[in-house]
C-alpha cells in the first residue's frame, strides 16, 4: 500500500471505487470514482451505453468518467488493465472541481500517467459547440463548456477544441491509454449519436 | 376566479407597505411574491421574516397567491455545472418551504434554459431528473410546482403537446404548468394551451402580446391586457371549458412612464372585465 493510500484509508477519505460491469460480459467496465467523480451524468452516460458498445469490444476496456481526485486503487486498476493489453479511457472532470481537487488531479496525471494539462478553460462563447476528434474516427461531439487542454501532449493528439489539444492516445506496453480533457460522458447521457459512435469505434480498435 | 399581481411590479421607491396598500386599493385579492427579485423576499430572508411578510400581506387585506422566482434565469435547473444545479434545486426547495409559511399552495419555476451552449436534450433530461424528486417534496408539503411556459425566452417546450409530454415524463401530480397566456407569441394560441393542459394548470399569468412584432430585436412584445393580439374571448371561454377557477396573476412589464400606480388600477379593471366575460 502506498503511503498516500494508507493515509487516505486511515482518515477514511477514499472509498473503494465501484466497478459497473455490463452483465454477461467482462470486456467493458466503468470505474465509478463515486465522491471523486465530478459529473454524475458522465457515469450515467457511459453506463447507459455499456451494453451496446460491449458487443463491439475486442479487448478489455476500462472507462473512468469525470475524474477529480484519483485514488491510488483506481490508478492501480488502470495500470493493471493496460498491462493486460486493455484500453483505459480516463476522462477528466476536474474543470468542474475545486482548486484543491484540481491541483491533486493535475499532480496525479503528471506523476502516474505522464500527462500534463494546463489550467481549465471555459470554452464559451465560441463559434461552434463541438470537440473535433480525429481518432479512431473523425467526428464532432458536443463540448461540455469547460475543458482541460493538454500541455505538450506526450502521445498522439486525438481531439481538439478551438485548435487546442484536449484528448490524447498513447500506447502503454500492450495497452492503450486515452485521456479526455473534455467530458464525453454527458453527451452520451444526452443521447449524442456521434459520441456513441466514437466510443464504439474506440472499443473496436 | 381571484386577481393577483406581482410584488415585483411595485415601484422600487415605494417599498412594500405602500405597495400592498396600492394593490388592495386597486381591487386585487392577492399578491404574487417573487423570491429573490424584491428586497423584502430574498433567499437569505429568515423564516421569521417570511412569517412577518405574510402578516404584512394579511394586514393589508390580501393573501399570497403563489411564490415565484426569476432566480432560475441565472441559475437554471438545467445548468451543466453540478454546483449551479444544486443551487437551482435549493431555490425551488426554498420556494416550497416559504409557500407553506406564506399560506399558499403553488410555486412558479422556470424549468430549464436552452442556449447555444447547453442543448435541448441535456436540458430536457436535467429538468426531469431535478423535478422528479422536487415533485415528491412538493407533494409532501401540499404544494404544486407550476413550470412556466416561457416559450421564446427558454427556447424549451415550445408546443403544448411537447409540454404535456414533459409533464407526463416528470410523472408527478405535484408538477403542473403555470400557464402564461402572453408567452406563447406567434407559436400558437393561449386558448389551445388552456384546453390541452386543463387540470394541470396551477396558476395563470395574464398579459397581452404583440404577436407580429417578433422577438429578434430588443423591443418587448408584451403589453397590457386588451392592447395586444391575444384572443381574450377565446381565452376566457377556454378557462370556462376546463373549469379553471383559480388565481389570475397579472404579470405585466412596467409600461407606464408616468403615474406607475395607474397600471395597477387599469390592469385590475381589465381583469374584472375579463373575469366577467364582458369582452
Amino acid at each position: 500500500m502506498y503511503r498516500r493510500e494508507f493515509l487516505s484509508h486511515a482518515t477514511g477519505i477514499v472509498t473503494l471505487p465501484a466497478l459497473i460491469d455490463f452483465a454477461g460480459s467482462r470486456r467493458t467496465a466503468v470505474l465509478d470514482l463515486q465522491e471523486n467523480c465530478c459529473l454524475r451524468e458522465s457515469v450515467a452516460g457511459y453506463s447507459a451505453v455499456l451494453a451496446d458498445v460491449d458487443r463491439a469490444a475486442r479487448r478489455s476496456v476500462l472507462i473512468v468518467p469525470a475524474a477529480g481526485r484519483i485514488p491510488e486503487r483506481a490508478i492501480h486498476r488502470m495500470v493493471a488493465s493496460m498491462q493486460a493489453g486493455g484500453i483505459v479511457i480516463l476522462e477528466s472532470g476536474a474543470a468542474f472541481a475545486s482548486e484543491q481537487v484540481l491541483r491533486a488531479h493535475r499532480d496525479t496525471l503528471r506523476e502516474s500517467f505522464a500527462v500534463r494539462v494546463s489550467a481549465p478553460v471555459r470554452l464559451w462563447p465560441r463559434r461552434t459547440p463541438y470537440v473535433d476528434y480525429t481518432w479512431p474516427v473523425a467526428t464532432k461531439v458536443r463540448d461540455f463548456s469547460r475543458a482541460m487542454p493538454l500541455d505538450q501532449p506526450a502521445g498522439e493528439t486525438i481531439g481538439f477544441a478551438d485548435g487546442q489539444p484536449v484528448a490524447l492516445r498513447r500506447q502503454v506496453g500492450r495497452g492503450t491509454f486515452i485521456f479526455l480533457g473534455s467530458p464525453l460522458g454527458p453527451a452520451l447521457w444526452a443521447g449524442d449519436r456521434e459520441a456513441n459512435r466514437w466510443l464504439r469505434e474506440v472499443v473496436r480498435s | 376566479m381571484k386577481k393577483a399581481i406581482g410584488d415585483n411590479m411595485i415601484p422600487r421607491e415605494w417599498g412594500l407597505e405602500r405597495g400592498l396598500e396600492l394593490i388592495k386599493q386597486a381591487g386585487y385579492d392577492g399578491i404574487e411574491l417573487w423570491l429573490g427579485d424584491v428586497p423584502w423576499f430574498q433567499m437569505a430572508t429568515s423564516d421569521s421574516d417570511v412569517r412577518a411578510l405574510r402578516r404584512n400581506v394579511e394586514n393589508a387585506g390580501l393573501v399570497v397567491s403563489n411564490v415565484s422566482t426569476g432566480l432560475h434565469w441565472a441559475t437554471p435547473l438545467s445548468a451543466r455545472d453540478p454546483a449551479a444545479r444544486a443551487q437551482a434545486t435549493h431555490i425551488v426547495e426554498r420556494q416550497i418551504e416559504t409557500a407553506v409559511m406564506l399560506g399558499t399552495d403553488a410555486v412558479l419555476v422556470v424549468a430549464g434554459l436552452v442556449t447555444e451552449e447547453v442543448p435541448y436534450n441535456e436540458v430536457y433530461q436535467r429538468c426531469l431528473e431535478a423535478l422528479q424528486p422536487l415533485g415528491d417534496k412538493a407533494a409532501r408539503a401540499g404544494v404544486k410546482i407550476g413550470c412556466e411556459n416561457c416559450n421564446s425566452e427558454q427556447r424549451f417546450l415550445i408546443s403544448p403537446r411537447e409540454f404535456s409530454q414533459f409533464l407526463n415524463d416528470v410523472g408527478s401530480p405535484a408538477v403542473g404548468i403555470h400557464l402564461d397566456v402572453g408567452n406563447i407569441h406567434d407559436t400558437g394560441f393561449a386558448e389551445q394551451w388552456i384546453e390541452l393542459h386543463g387540470p394541470r394548470i396551477t396558476r395563470i399569468h395574464l398579459k397581452d402580446v404583440l404577436k407580429h412584432r417578433g422577438r429578434c430585436g430588443d423591443q418587448s412584445v408584451y403589453t397590457n391586457l386588451f392592447l395586444g393580439d391575444n384572443n381574450w374571448p377565446a381565452i376566457r371561454a377556454a378557462l370556462t371549458k376546463v373549469r379553471y377557477d383559480g388565481w389570475l396573476v397579472a404579470e405585466m412589464e412596467a409600461r407606464y412612464r408616468y403615474a406607475p400606480d395607474q397600471q395597477f388600477y387599469d390592469t385590475a379593471k381589465a381583469m374584472d372585465r375579463f373575469i366577467a366575460g364582458r369582452l
